[in-house]
């Protein structure tokens, strides 16, 4: 009998359906790996599993019970426990108290329940040896590294006797060794009888790890199989096997000049989080960046528009060398940048439509750091008009706040802003995330009508179809580091994940 | 298609809550001291008082724009002065000692402030905090904890005399800084750029915004505006009293609040600040009449603070998403 299966799930929320009948279910003693994409509803699934989420449709089964959802308490009744890929430990109380948090063990003394610190520190002891750490339970949780934390999560799982184990990604931060002892401890933790679910990238990994893999696509069901029966070709077939549908690439009779617009060269952040980043740009072009989420793209692009601070390297446009300390350089030197995320990077949140969109401009024509210089209310009216038309925004009045659109309303905003600016380089970072279908098509068309035009493009994007049906050559990063090159007859979905988790 | 939006009584309870309190303070004083409090003579006098706050509010707004908090504006008005009226002691033209004493040390001041914030990136309210404790410091120190007394009467007379005999001076300097507050907000980039910044200082920074820089012009107008104060309050008074202004921080705390200031920054007008001030000059004025001493003041003060912030948090702008 399986510890805990999922029945038919499908799972929507407004306008998108993340999981369509999706079955799952975990044997005891076994490691299950759940493997896709970014956005295959993986963590949705898990979701669902902890509690956090109500499927829309669909079962729970666990102990022969039939459940239409679970509660996070349900979850934790059933013996369901998950290690997030960001560790939830807290770093200012020790071992012991990280293991026992929220459910501190009392006896009675003299009638009055007080906290039991001799058990939890025996039953601590028990479960660390249980993981191969070598700790003292006193010790503050912040002294620990991050593969020690790990093991402080999976010991506190074993301490409430969880019959399955959920692992988000657990490897994305540790080192060889530590990866090693990772799945020493999978392996002990699964002859006791547990469950491992096990979400990772990693394909070799998946492979010496797993018994079982269940892969999911864009939030549907490809299906279950045995790890012995596969290898890494299945596999990146199984994930990305899908029909691409409608390109915007150029046709193939244009001709665009061969001028370099943008030059990047060993371009390294002081943090490390991008390393000898060297690429070029050359007009009519869209060049874009694939990789999973954390390979460094967009840190790479922060860096590019000054919002993070470079170590060394050079950006040179139109050959002539930038010297970009800050955003305000790059928007004074022709370089725009779409941030992923809307609302904390993305708009001024209790501006009008008209101001958010004159922003980028009126910036651009003042001088000393953006501080000099008066508004003009002619000419904010003027831009934002020209705007709202050329991104088609759809508002009852530019006057409108602009947390009053929808997401796809407010990307317009944001691209009218830098249009506005008159941009040389203009960097999509995720373009289309959360917005609907019929504006992303837009925003497709927006792209090539501007490398036509003669402005440089670059795209981040960690959706395949995106960015295989939209850039012409596709740079893979992986690590912080450019990993491989394709142009967009030679890229497809196999060798880009293959580049990317390489 | 465009319709024009129909308004709720959220939008005209955040364009004239301010207002509405003010007309309901006269109401209830004129109500409970007719006589006393409903005499030219004694609006006069209010208006006179509230020059500090309108003062203390105004720069007390560029902290809270932020999202921030300057609590160290009571020292820079005591400094400040006293550092004026050394300055006219030991013979300097009281021209000149303005121009220095006030206004390029109250700047400096607002600029370490600034810098302080930017540097160790700690919220507004510890360096404040602290600042407000050194100043008041360095202001004994200065002092010998002694008022400073000697200033030059004709400065008395232009700083806080009276227009024909009838304006007080100290409301015109308040009032030409409020005009000048009121045009940087609503008519300059820079001043647009602060509400950006408030609003969320990341996308404020991606939208290309030189963020530190903003900042540092906010802590310099909030301590420039606390030293102008501070110039008026030594003019009224005719010496520097190192304890001036004790407390003060709260008046313009609770004056940019009650003008409508969201506490989380982006929003807010100078305007309704300066009507903030106001209404805590009636407030003052009118507990005076009633003969209630200046410890309800402070309970009432205390009070309305905690009011106009509630208020704020159901029917103003930051009740919407």
């Amino acid at each position: 009998m399986s510890l805990v299966e999922m029945k038919h799930i499908t799972k929507t929320f407004p306008g998108v359906i993340a999981l369509n009948d999706i079955s799952f279910e975990v044997q005891p003693g076994e490691t299950h790996i759940l493997l896709g994409e970014n956005g295959a509803g993986k963590s949705t699934l898990m979701k669902i599993l902890s509690g956090a989420y109500e499927p829309t449709q669909g079962t729970l089964v666990a102990n022969g019970i039939e459940y239409k959802r679970f509660t996070p308490k349900l979850s934790q009744e059933n013996g369901i426990s998950i290690i997030y890929q960001e560790l939830s430990v807290i770093n200012e109380i020790s071992i012991q108290e990280n293991i026992f948090v929220g459910k501190m063990v009392t006896k009675k003394v003299c009638g009055i329940p007080v906290i039991d610190k001799a058990y939890m520190r025996k039953r601590t002891q028990e479960v660390l040896e249980e993981v191969g750490l070598k700790r003292d339970p006193s010790e503050m949780v912040g002294s620990l590294s991050i593969s020690e934390k790990q093991m402080v999560e999976i010991a506190k799982a074993v301490a409430f006797d969880a019959k399955v184990i959920i692992m988000d990604e657990p490897t994305s931060s540790l080192a060889q060794e530590e990866i090693q002892h990772l799945v020493s401890i999978v392996e002990r933790l699964k002859s006791q009888g547990r469950g491992i679910v096990f979400i990772s990238h990693k394909l070799d990994e998946v492979l010496t790890v797993g018994d079982r893999v269940t892969v999911l696509k864009d939030g549907t069901y490809v299906g279950t199989y045995n790890i012995r029966d596969m290898d890494e070709d299945k596999l990146v077939r199984l994930m990305v096997g899908r029909e691409i549908k409608g390109t915007y690439l150029k046709e193939a009779d244009e001709e665009y000049p061969d001028e370099t617009i943008l030059e990047v060269e060993n371009l390294t952040r002081k943090d490390g989080k991008a390393r000898n980043i060297s690429f070029s740009l050359k007009k009519g072009e869209i060049l874009g960046f694939s990789g999973l989420v954390g390979a460094g793209r967009t840190e790479t692009m922060e860096a590019i528009f000054g919002a993070a601070k470079k170590k060394s390297g050079t950006i040179r446009l139109y050959g002539e060398e930038l010297k970009i300390n800050n955003t305000y350089d790059a928007l004074c030197a022709g370089i725009a940048l779409v941030t992923e995320n809307r609302r904390e990077t993305g708009f001024a949140p209790f501006f009008s439509i008209k101001k958010n969109i004159a922003q980028a401009l009126e910036l651009k024509e003042s001088s000393f750091g953006g501080m000099t210089g008066l508004i003009s209310p002619a000419q904010e009216k003027k831009v934002a008009e020209e705007q709202e038309k050329a991104m088609q925004i759809k508002c009852a009045s530019l006057d409108q706040v602009i947390t009053e659109l929808s997401g796809g309303n407010q990307q317009k905003v944001i691209l009218g802003r830098w249009m506005a600016s008159n941009p040389k380089v203009i960097i999509f970072d995720e373009p289309t995330k959360g917005i609907d279908v019929g504006t992303k098509s837009e925003i497709y068309k927006l792209m090539r009508q501007l490398a036509r035009q003669g402005i440089g493009v670059l795209v981040v994007s960690s959706e395949l179809p995106e960015i295989l049906s939209t850039c012409d050559r596709i740079l893979v990063m992986g690590e912080g580091q450019i990993k491989g090159e394709f142009t967009s007859a030679n890229a497809n979905e196999e060798n880009l994940v293959r580049a990317a988790t390489s | 298609m465009r319709t024009k939006s129909k308004k709720t009584f959220n939008d005209y309870w955040s364009a004239y809550s301010t207002v509405a309190i003010l007309l309901l303070m006269v109401i209830v004083f004129s109500a409970l001291k007719p006589k006393a409090f409903m005499s030219v003579n004694n609006y006069i006098k209010i208006i006179e008082q509230s020059a500090i706050y309108i003062l203390l509010a105004c720069g007390e707004f560029f902290g809270i724009i932020l999202g921030g908090i300057d609590l160290s504006v009571s020292s820079t008005m005591a400094l400040t002065g006293v550092v004026c009226a050394k300055l006219m002691v030991t013979g300097w033209h009281p021209i000149l000692a303005v121009l220095v004493g006030i206004i390029i040390f109250g700047a400096m001041i607002g600029a370490l402030n600034g810098t302080l914030i930017n540097v160790t990136n700690l919220p507004p309210f510890i360096i404040t905090l602290g600042m407000q404790s050194v100043l008041r410091g360095l202001t004994y120190i200065l002092s010998n904890a002694r008022s400073v007394s000697g200033i030059s009467v004709g400065f008395m007379k232009s700083v806080a005399g009276k227009i024909g005999g009838v304006v007080p001076m100290p409301i015109v300097i308040a009032l030409v800084v409020a005009v000048i507050m009121i045009f940087f907000t609503t008519k300059t980039k820079a001043g647009r750029n602060i509400y950006a910044l408030g609003g969320n200082p990341m996308s404020a920074y991606y939208a290309g915004i030189t963020t530190k820089q903003h900042r540092l012009l906010c802590f310099v107008l909030s301590s420039v505006c606390a030293a102008l104060a501070g110039m008026v309050n030594i003019a009224r008074l005719g010496s520097a009293e190192p304890n001036a202004g004790t407390g003060y921080e709260t008046f313009a705390i609770a004056a940019v609040i009650i003008g409508g200031t969201s506490f989380f920054g982006g929003q807010g007008t100078v305007w309704k600040v300066v009507i903030g001030a106001i209404i805590i000059g009636v407030i003052n004025n009118g507990l005076n009449m009633v003969g209630l001493s200046s410890y309800y003041q402070q309970i009432a003060m205390g009070i309305l603070i905690i009011l106009a912030v509630t208020l704020d948090r159901f029917f103003g702008a930051s009740s919407r998403k």
